[in-house]
């Protein structure tokens, strides 16, 4: 019986096994879906607060205190003036709105002295959803105090100029494809968990399953090569675990066609092909991780044992994703070789509309793939113990 | 057949296994008799090369088990103590399972298979998941994966375990037909009739040395008892008017 044949026997088994298992299937669709629905929401909800932002309802309480600068908001595109609440710090408190002007009853005798007008601006900045609605306001309001400012200089003779010591100008050097990376990071994140948790059901299964059922030792008694029953068990939580991350994939890039990417002032460039290229990167990765599962779960007497074992493993391959969404690992493709690290910095460069060379990709997968071929071969080597094999 | 020479075997800091030697003849059953801990299974273990022994030597047919543990797999079919199935599979995929494992295909695949179920009396439940069987149908089904390379020398730990009459028989009626055809059968058991029905010779092991060989009547006549079941105790060392 040769090695292959025996490793195409576990293969199969497993795959059939595995795909009878509700419970591999329903955590195969679990993890696919995670990306694309976390997506679909993130997008959906910045846009709707940036579209928040341009077309306001603003809540003015002493509107007639100062008729010309209400009606001057009044005629700014997207801004509704309403009546304020009562007590507008409270409707403010329990988010029943989220910003209230308030307008003094000194503020036209103020105007006319020419002296600074108060007004109350009511918010809480611990909301982020409020904010871009709250900074439109302020810029609104410090458009119209320049506005007034200038005629009043040159009404006294003066440029206006003349009291604007500095000024700033704003230059933007990231590409709009870069700032859409930056929400982007969190896909390759994403797509690793889909790997690592598509294929941990039938790994933890065919591993601390077998153990707990005491279907190992019978199956240890067929004189076959432990490396290929070892790579057996592998390649069919490799399938789960890519079946995930393909799943998630054409799931997550269905979303991205439907985010209204104009209300985010993104032009949305990404390609189908440069998303569909991080399907080089993760794939390689699925393979590694399932094989780090399964060799974990070997040592595991159970199921169970087997999770407690994972929940702490899980950070391993989610820590670089989870620090990437916070410093990017974009441009430094020479971490192609580390798996896991690699693979988040190529996708970062992926993402960031400059795409890596293929000689990257194949760097980046050769590496992965050694690495797990190391794990199934300790893993085998683990099926040779006595403690596992008789350990139940 | 199977020949042993002062096996030994230590696990954690108790000599589980302290000098067995016996040998098992073609076309015989025998029997491993012991009281509970004797270390049966822990022999069996060694025999069948999955576990290492500390020292002695273990030849199964002309193949050293030692030295080559896969060779002798192949001409030995064991049913471990061990007996877990897959419970998302059903009986004749697990004995399939095992059929591809030990390299049958096609036509040859499927008539051990079908012969198996037959002689067990799977044919019922030959298509359905294991999930929902009962422990006779279960030791049927481990039994038919254990045998369907039809191995010349057949292991069986307590094989009539938590087994019902009409699945006892049926597993002493396979051991029959297994030395009938030839075959070499070892097979464990704590239990005195069992082994007096079925066994051709009786090994009687008890803390981990064999203290005693023979037939039944040979046993008999060794201890001076009428009874088989008052000759193992007084074999085994429980007797407590000996040891009082």
């Amino acid at each position: 019986m040769t090695g292959l044949r025996t490793l195409a026997v576990v293969f199969r088994k497993e795959l059939i096994d595995g795909a009878r298992d509700r419970r591999s299937m329903m955590t195969l669709l679990f993890s696919a879906a995670i990306a694309p629905v976390l997506f679909g929401v993130l997008f959906t909800v910045t846009a709707e607060r940036r579209r928040n932002a341009e077309n306001i309802t603003l809540p003015v309480a002493g509107a007639e205190y100062a008729p010309v600068f209400v009606d001057w908001l009044r005629q700014q595109t997207g801004v509704t003036i309403v009546p304020a609440p009562a007590d507008a710090e409270r409707a403010v408190r329990d988010r029943d709105e989220d910003v209230v002007l308030i307008v003094d009853k000194e503020f036209e005798k103020d105007m006319a002295r020419a002296v600074p007008a108060p007004v109350k601006l009511v918010s809480d900045t611990t909301r982020d959803g409020s904010r871009p609605k709250v900074t439109r306001v302020r810029n609104l309001i410090a458009t119209y105090s320049q506005m007034t400012g200038g005629l009043r200089l040159i009404l006294r003779g003066v440029a206006p100029g003349v009291a604007t010591a500095i000024r700033i100008e704003e230059v933007e050097v990231s590409s709009s494809q870069q700032r859409l990376a930056m929400q982007l990071n969190v896909l390759p994140l994403l797509l690793v968990i889909a790997a690592l948790t598509g294929g941990m059901q039938i790994a933890i299964d065919s591993t601390a399953g077998e153990r707990e059922r005491g279907s190992l030792e019978p199956l240890l008694l067929n004189p076959v090569s432990r490396d290929a029953i070892a790579a057996g068990k592998w390649l069919a939580a490799s399938v789960f675990g890519c079946g995930a991350v393909v799943f998630s994939m054409v799931l997550t890039i269905n979303v991205m066609r439907r985010v209204p990417w104009h209300d985010l002032g993104i032009r949305f460039t990404v390609t189908d092909g440069a998303l569909l290229s991080l399907l080089g990167l993760v794939l390689p990765l699925a393979l590694l991780l399932s094989a780090v599962v399964l060799f974990a779960s070997t040592f595991a007497r159970s199921f169970k044992e087997a999770q407690s074992y994972l929940g702490m493993l899980m950070l391993l391959p989610m820590a670089p994703g989870i620090i990437s969404t916070l410093y990017p690992l974009s441009h430094r493709p020479w971490l192609a070789p580390v798996p896991i690290l690699g693979q988040y910095a190529l996708a970062a460069d992926v993402l960031g509309g400059s795409p890596p060379g293929v000689a990257f990709y194949l760097v980046a997968g050769v590496s992965a793939i050694a690495c797990a071929l190391v794990l199934v071969g300790l893993t085998a080597r683990l099926l040779r113990r006595e403690s596992i094999v008789f350990g139940r | 057949m199977i020949s042993i020479q002062g096996l030994r075997k230590r696990l954690g800091d108790v000599d589980v296994v302290r000098g067995v030697s016996f040998q098992a003849a073609d076309g015989t059953v025998t029997g491993l008799l012991g009281p509970n801990g004797a270390g049966k299974t822990t022999t069996l273990r060694l025999l069948s090369g999955l576990m290492r022994p500390d020292a002695g030597s273990i030849h199964v047919d002309d193949s050293d088990v030692i030295a080559d543990p896969i060779g002798s797999q192949c001409v030995m079919g064991l049913l471990p103590d061990a007996r877990g199935l897959y419970p998302r599979m059903t009986a004749r995929e697990h004995i399939r399972y095992f059929g591809e494992l030990r390299g049958l295909t096609g036509a040859a695949l499927d008539e051990r298979t079908d012969r198996l179920v037959h002689r067990l009396g799977l044919e019922q439940v030959a298509d359905r998941r294991v999930a929902g069987f009962s422990q006779g149908e279960r030791t049927k089904v481990a039994l038919a994966r254990a045998l369907v390379h039809a191995p010349r020398n057949v292991m069986l730990d307590e094989p009539t375990n938590g087994l019902d009459v009409m699945s006892t028989r049926a597993v002493r009626a396979l051991i029959r037909g297994l030395r009938d055809d030839g075959c070499c059968v070892v097979f464990s058991s704590h239990i005195m009739q069992e082994v007096a029905a079925l066994c051709d010779r009786i090994v009687v092991i008890a803390q981990g040395t064999v203290v005693a060989e023979g037939t039944a009547a040979e046993l008999r006549q060794l201890t001076g008892r009428a009874d088989l079941e008052d000759a193992f105790v007084t074999l085994a060392g429980l007797d407590p008017e000996a040891n009082g």
